[in-house]
């Protein structure tokens, strides 16, 4: 197992983890990426992936129109909003 | 012994009591907040009508399944005009404007919410000690040391606690990697994890959609089979939801089972665990072998691989569906210049040391270099579980295993991740299999605290589980 660059996880995971904090969050992933690395050793070279596990077949609603929410609803518990939109501070210059 | 769905139905009906004063008894209760099972307690006026209108059905002689019955529901399931929180910093201000699929079938057939039960946050956790709002107290308590406060178990400690002190009838819980039935053990209730795909995900927080599961937590392994026989409904809102066509789980819940049962144990399971825990699956087999249930040895060939395929997949998933939290459409937002500090700031301050921790679990197994040798690694070994699983149920009914390997622990002994993640050894490898399982009370510990059994049935075989569940009960009962 290579080291664990924590900077790069929580910047990926859009985390700004406290100075503090980051030595005590990379231990903790150490550990427990070292406790499941034991499935390294399971061959796997002729099985495939299993995403849903029931394997059903997904069913399809007919493609009709229904009534749902309201921009009202949908902005309802927005931190800050403007007319009917999420307000963010300016992204573009 | 608390009364059961059907014994308060029979007193509704028989105006031994009114659904207002049913009410009140539990919503009491729910006020006094001794073990902090809940989040949030509804107002009576927001309930009034609710009670009014089931009042006059009963008086009109045609209560509906559910009808009266205060029920708990965990802070996880989307309650429209009720603050939802999935017990994080970050949903602490969130109200929906929806109703969860489940709560709602459970509206419809006239159950009346007492409020919202404390979990651990965003259901991570297996002792409710994550929560944003304070760890939930078990209302058992270790009788050669009676002060100290014991956990209830998680990530739905706070449904099972409620259900335990008697502050509603049941209360609904979700499972991800044995949410619902380790904390039942731990209370000393009744928690079903039905088949992955049966009771719908719409309106659940999200937390590893591969895995979660809602399922009912309740004093006898009736009442479950009344709560499943609501909620356990097709839904088009969740492309995971499986239209096979469902059972009534009640009528015949107390006949014998049709055929000739056996039973695994599997011995690799067994390995390692106190006497105590050895002794709940001795007097299980011997309680059921009087009924001429036949027990087998069965082992398991991926046991020692379950924990390590649910912490990649589970965190991998969560550190996905956590994405949406960025304090811009909902939740709570936390300053910042600029967008990207408002994402930064709002996630950094709005999830908790859990929560934070598997999502850079997540991010680092699902991360370039890292995905194939961890996360497609899980996917295939999930599978060989699932296998697993099949060949053994190819030869046998049910399995039976224990539920946890230990009783209620104190609050606050556990602080190594990894030691409380072996708490769900047991239920780990049946959501990996997506199987039904149910926990029921099994007898007391030498510190007379609940320990529990699980029994594993095959895909959408419910009605036979609670059968078999409901026989095991009567056998195993024990008074507190």
């Amino acid at each position: 197992m290579s080291d664990i660059d924590i900077k790069r996880i929580s910047y990926l995971a859009k985390l700004k983890l406290p100075s503090e904090k980051e030595e005590f969050y990379s231990n903790s992933l150490k550990d427990i990426i070292k406790w499941v690395d034991n499935l390294k050793k399971v061959d796997t070279s002729k099985i495939e992936p299993l995403h849903n596990v029931t394997e059903k077949t997904v069913s399809i609603r007919n493609d009709e129109v229904s009534k749902s929410n309201s921009v009202d609803d949908v902005l309802s518990n927005a931190p800050e909003r403007a007319q009917n939109f999420f307000k963010v501070p300016k992204v573009v210059e | 012994m608390k009364n059961s769905i059907s014994q308060i139905k029979k007193d509704l009906i028989e105006k031994k009591i009114s659904v207002s004063e049913l009410y009140d008894e539990y919503l009491a209760k729910a006020k006094s907040g001794n073990n902090n099972s809940f989040n949030l307690v509804i107002d009576r006026e927001n309930n009034i009508s609710s009670i009014n209108e089931s009042q006059n059905r009963y008086d009109s002689g045609n209560p509906l399944l559910l009808d009266g019955i205060p029920l708990g529901i965990k802070d996880l399931f989307c309650t429209k005009g009720i603050r939802t929180t999935a017990s994080s910093k970050i949903l602490s201000n969130f109200i929906p404007n929806y109703e969860s699929f489940v709560t709602q079938q459970l509206l419809n057939d006239g159950s009346i919410f007492i409020g919202k039960n404390n979990c651990d946050e965003f259901a991570m956790g297996s002792s409710n000690e994550t929560s944003y709002f304070g760890p939930v107290i078990n209302p058992w308590k270790n009788k050669n040391s009676q002060k100290d406060n014991l956990v209830p178990g998680g990530s739905s400690g706070g449904s099972a606690a409620a259900v335990a002190e008697g502050s509603c009838v049941a209360s609904m819980g979700t499972d991800t990697g044995g949410s619902i039935r380790q904390p039942a053990s731990l209370c000393g209730i009744v928690g079903l994890k039905p088949t992955f795909g049966s009771c719908s995900r719409w309106g659940i927080v999200a937390f590893a959609s591969s895995l979660d599961q809602a399922g009912p937590l309740t004093n006898c392994v009736e009442d479950a089979a009344y709560i499943l026989n609501s909620i356990n409904k097709h839904d088009f809102n969740d492309s995971t939801s499986s239209n096979h066509q469902r059972e009534d789980y009640l009528i015949d819940i107390n006949n014998s089972l049709q055929k000739k049962i056996k039973i695994g144990i599997p011995s690799d399971y067994l390995e390692d665990v106190s006497d105590e825990i050895l002794n709940q699956i001795d007097n299980t087999k011997k309680a059921l072998s009087k009924h001429g249930i036949e027990f087998v040895d069965v082992e398991f060939k991926t046991t020692e691989y379950a924990l390590s395929t649910y912490y990649i997949l589970a965190p991998a998933e969560a550190s996905s569906n956590l994405a949406r939290y960025d304090g811009v459409r909902y939740g709570v937002r936390e300053d910042g210049e600029s967008l990207d500090d408002i994402y930064l700031n709002s996630r950094t301050k709005g999830f908790g040391d859990e929560v934070t921790r598997r999502i850079l679990i997540g991010a680092y197994v699902l991360s370039a270099g890292y995905y194939d040798a961890y996360y497609r690694q899980a996917q295939k070994v999930r599978r060989l579980i699932k296998n697993d699983f099949q060949r053994i149920l190819n030869e046998v009914d049910f399995i039976l295993t224990p539920t946890t390997p230990n009783e209620a622990f104190k609050i606050g002994d556990k602080l190594d991740p990894i030691s409380m993640y072996k708490n769900d050894i047991y239920t780990v490898p049946t959501s990996l299999a997506g199987l039904p399982g149910i926990s029921i009370p099994s007898g007391l510990s030498k510190n007379g605290l609940p320990l529990g059994v699980q029994f594993i049935g095959n895909y959408f075989e419910e009605k036979t589980l609670l059968q078999l569940a409901a026989l095991a009960e009567k056998e195993l009962s024990f008074n507190e």
